[in-house]
């Protein structure tokens, strides 16, 4: 047990790779993605010294280093590792399973917020096409709808939301401060579009736009879902702009 | 987007991007630069068995992206620091270069669940400005979108009270009444939420055959409506018992805390723009101010309700009283008001909106202030979650209705 006060601390990467050693997952080198979050207990100890393991420290196993290895290296959220042997098939079943109950995560930024919300609740009810139950845990979403202007102080933690999020994982950008900027493009302190941090797979323009916009955006993002039919395409994060225009 | 790891480098307190680059402090209670304030010095070290607990500014019920640092002892909360600016647009900057006409869109999105409130008092400040005078009937249509977009507030207020306190059948009852009261009013102003309705001198539009048939079919049932959505919370034994006490404020604090509209009249003072700053055509109207003496969160929700009521009462003599004019008053394109300074109040759905506006001459602004309820109430929060346990900090802050568009502006 350090002497360190902080109730969080974040191990250095030769830490993890002797947590994880003799196991299929292999971490390359220390990033800020491999290194797995070690919460200390710092505060509490048990009274019966055999008790929880009997006060070994357990191997933290963080999302970030599944993601980081080679069993889930692609990007496209296919079966990987030893279930590769399923026929690839299974892809667009799955698929057709995903696009049927997307669940959107519960992150409202701003105006559109109120919206969202309002497509969620009575009189336009989003769960009659299974993309209602919103997860206030990024762990368990799938969409991420971002409903509102982004500014640069929300940038960072929002970015950081979208990596928490598990593959298969799309983004709907709601509203027009989140597509282009909108009425703050001229503003000093937003970000304009935030397709500058994050890939975006659907935009919803407005300000804000109707939840009946709302709900003709994720039925585009269903169809997007089910028509890759287990291909999908490296996305970009960065303006988008095709060369030459 | 980067990220680097390693042990967090003091970086300055003034460089704008701390919060960017250094994604993994985003969300670590203690802030990576050292304290810049006695207090913030004090809040930040730690005493005998206390903890600090992050909550946001990614929260289900934190109205929008605040950020709290709470310092518990157990789970009862010693002390607590909000930290602001997540949702920070630098709308007094865009005002200042935009003309007196495009303010107007630029405010809007401030206080988003009340919008015509926002551009009420930067509309009235430019009108003393410019020493124009709105037309009558301009004035009560004013009025009379302006209590229906009270209503909705304080409805999806309801809502969402309950929602922090547990209950989620109520927030689907609200958004009922909201999504009428929001179509109507698009009906008169052409959008749903930010309605960029009012101008110098009047209103954009005069009302229309949808928006008063939309109008006369809502009011016939909505007091039956908003009834039956109270009983679902006012004869709540575990609601009422649980918001009483809870969250209790006397009315010399609140005024020293600033505090004004609904959360100071739960207090027991009867403070009304309306009546004690008279302004539109609120003296010539008959309607109460009503007020509670408990000053604890369920009084701040039955004061809420209560002014629904008195809203639909304004409403009523609105319809009943509208006169026969124009809607704008006779200006030129371009405004260039004469140099000075105007002052404009009004009381909105959460207290005292007012907008401070000094004109240079030309034909922008040369400084706007915006004075916002919703952070000037959130200055409070401290005071109020002292000592109560987590489940209950939320529902202290649900229970002053701040919006965060409105804090950060």
């Amino acid at each position: 047990m350090s002497d360190n006060d902080g109730a969080i601390e974040r191990s250095t990467g030769a830490g993890s790779g002797e947590g994880s050693a003799g196991t299929a997952l292999i971490v390359p080198g220390e990033s800020a993605l491999t290194a797995p979050i070690v919460v200390r207990n710092d505060l509490w100890t048990s009274a019966e010294g055999a008790a929880y393991d009997s006060g070994r420290e357990s191997g933290v196993a963080h999302l970030a280093e599944l993601a980081a290895s080679d069993v889930s290296r692609r990007d496209d959220a296919r079966w990987s590792g030893m279930l590769e042997v399923i026929p690839a098939r299974a892809d667009v079943v799955l698929d057709l399973l995903r696009a049927n109950s997307l669940w959107p995560l519960l992150s409202g930024l701003a105006c559109c917020a109120i919206e969202m919300m309002s497509a969620a609740t009575s009189k336009n009810d989003m769960d009659r096409w299974g993309m209602f139950p919103f997860r206030a845990s990024p762990r368990q979403a799938d969409v991420l709808i971002v409903a509102g202007t982004l500014t640069t102080k929300m940038a960072g933690p929002l970015v950081r939301l979208w990596e928490q999020m598990p593959e298969p994982k799309w983004c709907v950008a709601m509203g027009d401060c989140t597509c282009s900027g909108g009425r703050y493009k001229r503003s000093y302190s937003t970000i304009e579009g935030i397709d500058r941090v994050m890939p975006v797979d659907v935009y919803i323009p407005g300000c804000p736009p109707r939840p009946e916009g709302l709900i003709y955006g994720m039925m585009k993002l269903q169809q997007l879902v089910k028509d890759r039919r287990g291909q999908w395409a490296d996305r970009a994060i960065g303006p988008t702009v095709p060369p030459g225009v | 987007m980067t990220t680097t790891a390693g042990p967090h480098q003091h970086a300055s307190a003034d460089d704008p991007r701390v919060m960017l680059d250094d994604q993994i402090g985003a969300f670590e209670p203690i802030p990576p630069y050292p304290p810049r304030t006695e207090r913030e010095a004090e809040f930040y070290t730690l005493g005998d068995g206390e903890m600090f607990l992050n909550m946001g500014p990614q929260h289900p019920s934190t109205h929008g992206v605040l950020r709290v640092v709470l310092k518990l002892d157990g789970e009862k909360v010693v002390d607590l620091d909000p930290v602001l600016g997540y949702l920070h647009r630098g709308v007094e900057k865009l005002c200042e270069n935009a003309d007196y006409h495009q303010v107007i869109s630029q405010v809007d999105p401030l206080e988003y669940i009340s919008s015509l409130f926002c551009e009420w008092s930067p509309v009235m400040a430019f009108e003393k400005l410019l020493d124009v005078e709105v037309p009558r009937r301009a004035e009560y249509i004013r009025v009379l979108s302006g209590e229906l977009n009270r209503i909705a507030s304080h409805a999806l207020f309801m809502g969402w009270f309950a929602l922090d306190l547990g209950g989620l059948t109520p927030i689907l009852w609200s958004f009922i009444e909201r999504d009428e009261i929001v179509e109507m009013l698009a009906a008169l102003t052409g959008q749903r939420m930010l309605f960029n309705y009012f101008r110098i001198g009047g209103v954009n539009g005069d009302l229309n055959h949808d928006f008063m048939s939309r109008l006369g079919d809502w009011m016939s049932r909505a007091t039956g409506q908003i009834e039956s959505n109270l009983t679902l919370l006012n004869e709540n034994e575990i609601f009422v018992r649980r918001a009483r006490g809870l969250g209790v404020i006397d009315t010399e604090t609140a005024l020293s805390m600033c505090m004004s509209g609904p959360n100071l009249r739960a207090t027991g003072s009867p403070f009304d723009v309306r009546r004690a700053h008279p302004y539109s055509i609120y003296p010539e109207l008959d309607f109460d101010i009503p007020t509670r003496s408990e000053g604890d969160s369920l009084a701040r929700y039955l004061l809420r309700m209560e002014e629904i009521k008195q809203s639909l009462r304004i409403i009523d003599q609105c319809l009943h009283q509208m006169p026969d004019s124009p809607i704008m008053a006779k200006l030129p394109r371009l405004l260039r008001p004469r140099p000075g300074r105007a002052y404009a109040a009004i009381e909105g759905p959460r207290g005292q909106y007012a907008t401070y506006a000094i004109s240079d001459g030309t034909d922008q602004p040369f400084r706007m202030r915006i004075h916002d309820p919703s952070f000037i109430h959130l200055q409070s929060v401290g005071l109020l979650m002292k000592n109560n346990l987590i489940a209950d900090t939320m529902a202290v802050m649900a229970s002053l209705d701040p919006v965060m568009g409105g804090v950060d502006k």
